[in-house]
């Protein structure tokens, strides 16, 4: 019962959160100095005649009115899930461009902290679980010192070495340009040869932090008195390790794997830049860069959405993780 | 269960690390080129040769799309292209275009005086089309026959032939059915240009085939073009490097070696300066800017040489008094670049200048006004543009040198060109607008027409400089055709930037190109300059389109 009283209540505190992220994504775009069509101008860089501003403003219809007409035709249009047109890919109504890349995006950078957080959070269980071992000795440290190399640096690093000098890995984008998208062999195994490069450095860049925050909880878990009990009453050591440590020491993990499966949605910007992947990253720079308010509106929404879903999945998964959530006093 | 779990995850990383192996990289077949010109992470399909260049896939407005004449900066003539001939009546009022005879649209219609007119009407009836603004000088378009079409003018206005020549038209046969021209994606092109086919659209690649009716017989002798997504600078420069690019348009650092040492025999580049001027805009409704010794003197304190070697690699060199780059090569009088001298290097005179506006050096070596503030200036210019971040550097230890305290100011770029347009500035780096003579060059620096009370946004001259005989000057350059007459007030417009200081020039633009002969050849170079090189030039491009051949066997 209450159970379910508690996932209402979160429930309620996201859409009034939602409310808020709408509105901050309304005001915080027009607080940017200039406007669309100025900024499309600026980057012709002197190779349109100042006439064509005129055109620009004319042909991007920037609504003129008072501020909160404009806020409450935005609500509406949201509420029919209408963005408008985006000014960076002029006339492509913005849901369609947002379509193009987040297919490919969830892909990759999704695929990519599923099996970087699965890795880092098992590997982190082990590493405490079997202290003073090589597990424990090699694995943290090597994992943080990949992690600490900027992320642009190694990604271009490994499309150096293994798309360029040793041409085992394709240069660029999500399948290979000569096959068309269907489900045929031929096609599904060139989305994953181009997807495991990027996949692989996400994974060496993140990997070193699930594993990190898991060892240390799972080490303070580990010197808990219930798991000494546990062991003194003769449990045998794979339901002590799972039932009684991972199962605690999971909670931080959960609460970060959440934010990071909201975040997926932004696109790993950085790895769509240096593999040339179609994904949503590149998409949102486009937006900034050229004030395309609607498209900013459009993938911050989606964003927030996301972020906002997942965290309500996780306070979800911690009824179960941690039955005391949600159930009397404080939650 | 979770190291089960653990396995078979690495057994599928294991498995898929190995069919990565085995890759070997496919060489597109013989007159398939491969070019890039935008840069993009993924493509959205458009090609409505109408909207502004870069809103719309390439080479819309200039490769399925054509105008009726071609305007070649490296000649400096018209080449006639979807008409044959034009010319002005006697008192400018009129302007009479031969549309080309045979001209047929990709669908087989046969293109006519119609068409041109039509096009033009779109533009009168939707604003937003019309990028020039042709109609705050023309009223009146009529198609006479079927091959001539006429220009009724407002006033007289020689300079706006560019505006008339370069517009691509459209086949009012497709485009009359189209409610809303502007928002239109224009998915399936019917043009005139030498590729009209989509062979394919995908987000991250698409191809285009040739006009099966091209009017120019036998052209273009390439048979399929093709555009990757590359969404910036590096991925276009490892494309090059590694081969796979026949042409390109991209800024690539320490090209000698990066490039060209790769493969001396077929890659190649020509990077002539013709992309525009680097100015440092002085804001001139500001106190002391507005004193032309101090410009001047700021002028003659900067070390240009400096700039280009170090923030340029190079590439460029820097500007002269007139402030024209090499796209106005033949309109540049060597005379007045001889007789001023304030672009030139030259400290002490600049120490010298300052002194005589009043601005004397105190104890500290800071220099301070007759009311006794130092003299402080800021330099605005814009995050994660390196070179000219590094120029402004440069210019900032100069200013330094002669006792300014200057500093620097980076901004986004969108709130820099704010900046920039309001007039909310000390000096600021900024680039020129372009045209087909100095008309535009000068109209846009030294016009009252573009100038706008600080404060305003102005789309050009946002030093705001305007001066009654550049006035007179391009008036009567708007009434003119005889070109000695153009070229005597190009000279005069050049002495008026040079004797006034609006603007402190700093260096010219490079228009990037890069080549690979090894699949294609006719590149236009250095030794063969009939276009520019760079694709970026439209409708110049369309001259090299259709002038590159494939080569019949790999050599």
């Amino acid at each position: 019962m209450s159970a379910w009283r508690y996932a209402l209540r979160r429930l309620g505190f996201y859409l009034i959160a939602a409310w808020a992220a709408l509105t901050l994504n309304f005001f915080i775009p027009r607080m940017m100095p200039g406007d669309p069509a100025t900024s499309m101008f600026a980057r012709f860089k002197g190779k349109l005649q100042p006439e064509a501003l005129d055109a620009l403003r004319e042909a991007f219809g920037l609504v003129e009115g008072p501020l909160w007409e404009q806020y409450l035709m935005y609500l509406k249009h949201v509420a029919q899930g209408e963005f408008g047109i985006s000014v960076a890919y002029f006339p492509a109504p913005v849901e369609s461009v947002i379509l193009t890349g987040m297919g490919w995006t969830l892909l990759l950078a999704g695929m990519a902290v599923v099996i970087s957080f699965t890795l880092g959070t098992v590997l982190g269980a082990l590493a405490a679980w079997k202290r003073r071992t090589w597990i424990d000795g090699i694995l943290p440290p090597a994992f943080v010192l990949l992690g600490a190399f900027p992320y642009f640096w190694l990604a271009m690093v490994a499309l150096y070495v293994f798309g360029f000098v040793l041409g085992v890995a394709p240069l660029r984008h999500a399948y290979d340009d000569t096959l068309d998208p269907g489900f045929t062999w031929a096609f599904i195994s060139s989305v994953v040869q181009h997807a495991i490069l990027p996949a692989l450095t996400i994974v060496a860049a993140t990997v070193g932090g699930w594993l990190l925050s898991m060892r240390n909880t799972m080490i303070g878990v580990l010197g808990e008195d219930y798991v000494t009990v546990a062991q003194a009453k003769g449990l045998s050591r794979a339901r002590v390790f799972f039932r009684y440590a991972v199962r605690n020491a999971l909670l931080p993990n959960v609460t970060g794997f959440g934010m990071a499966l909201g975040f997926v949605i932004s696109g790993s910007l950085l790895t769509e830049i240096v593999f040339s992947y179609p994904g949503q990253g590149y998409l949102l720079i486009q937006a900034v860069r050229t004030q395309d308010y609607p498209l900013m509106q459009g993938l911050f929404l989606m964003i927030t959405l996301a972020v906002l879903a997942a965290n309500w999945f996780v306070d979800l998964a911690y009824m179960w993780l941690d039955p005391r959530t949600g159930s009397e006093v404080g939650a | 269960m979770i190291r089960r779990f653990f396995f078979s995850v690495a057994w599928v990383a294991l498995l898929l690390s190995m069919c990565a192996c085995g890759q070997t990289r496919r060489e597109p077949p013989p007159g398939v080129m491969t070019l890039v010109k935008e840069q993009q992470a993924s493509w959205v399909r458009n090609f409505n040769p109408l909207l502004a260049p870069d809103l719309v896939r390439y080479p819309t407005t200039g490769g399925i799309y054509e105008p009726m004449f071609i305007y070649n900066a490296m000649s400096g003539e018209y080449v006639p292209w979807l008409a044959t001939a034009y010319r002005f009546s006697e008192d400018k009022l009129t302007l009479h275009f031969d549309v080309r005879q045979n001209v047929r649209w990709s669908d087989g219609k046969a293109m006519t005086a119609g068409d041109v007119r039509f096009t033009f009407e779109l533009l009168r009836k939707h604003k937003a089309l019309d990028l020039n603004g042709v109609w705050r000088f023309i009223h009146e378009v009529e198609a006479t026959d079927d091959h001539s079409v006429v220009f009724r003018f407002s006033r007289p206005y020689v300079p706006g032939l560019i505006f008339l020549a370069h517009q691509p038209i459209v086949p009012a046969h497709v485009w009359r059915d189209i409610t809303d021209p502007v928002s239109f994606a224009n998915p399936t092109p019917v043009a005139t240009g030498p590729f009209t086919e989509v062979l394919s659209f995908k987000n991250q690649i698409y191809e285009l085939g040739k006009n099966p009716h091209y009017w120019q017989p036998g052209k273009p002798a390439i048979k399929v073009l093709r555009f990757p997504a590359y969404p910036s600078n590096d991925q276009v420069n490892l494309a090059l490097m590694h081969g796979e690019l026949d042409w390109a348009g991209s800024f690539v650092p320490a090209i000698e070696r990066i490039f060209v040492g790769r493969n001396p025999k077929h890659h190649g580049y020509w990077f002539p300066l013709v992309a525009g001027t680097v100015m440092l805009y002085p804001n001139l409704t500001k106190a002391p800017l507005d004193d032309i010794r101090v410009r001047k003197a700021i002028s003659m304190a900067i070390d240009r040489e400096r700039i280009v070697k170090v923030a340029m690699y190079g590439y460029t060199r820097p500007a002269d008094v007139t402030g024209l780059h090499d796209g106005y090569k033949l309109w540049r009088d060597e005379a007045i670049v001889k007789k001023y001298r304030w672009t030139t290097y030259d400290r002490p005179r600049a120490e010298a200048l300052l002194d005589e506006a009043g601005f004397v050096k105190g104890a500290d070596g800071q220099r301070r006004g007759p009311n006794g503030k130092v003299l402080e200036l800021e330099i605005g210019t814009v995050t994660g543009w390196s070179d000219w971040v590094r120029a402004a550097q440069i210019i900032s230890r100069s200013l330094q040198a002669i006792g300014i305290d200057a500093s620097i100011s980076t901004y986004a770029f969108s709130a820099w060109f704010d900046r920039l347009q309001r007039a909310e500035f000390d000096l600021s780096l900024g680039w020129t607008v372009e045209g087909a003579s100095p008309y535009a060059f000068y109209r846009n620096l030294m016009g009252s027409g573009t100038r706008k009370p600080a404060g305003e946004a102005a789309a050009s001259n946002w030093h705001r400089f305007s001066s009654v005989r550049a006035d007179e000057l391009l008036e009567s350059f708007e009434r003119t055709t005889d070109a000695a007459e153009q070229k005597r007030m190009a000279s005069e417009l050049q002495a008026v930037f040079a004797r006034e200081v609006p603007a402190i020039p700093l260096f010219l633009s490079p228009a990037w190109g890069e080549y690979n002969t090894k699949r294609f050849t006719g590149f236009p170079t250095k030794d063969d300059p009939y276009a520019k090189l760079s694709p970026n030039q439209i409708p110049e491009n369309l001259l090299v389109l259709t002038r590159l051949q494939p080569r019949r066997s790999t050599p």
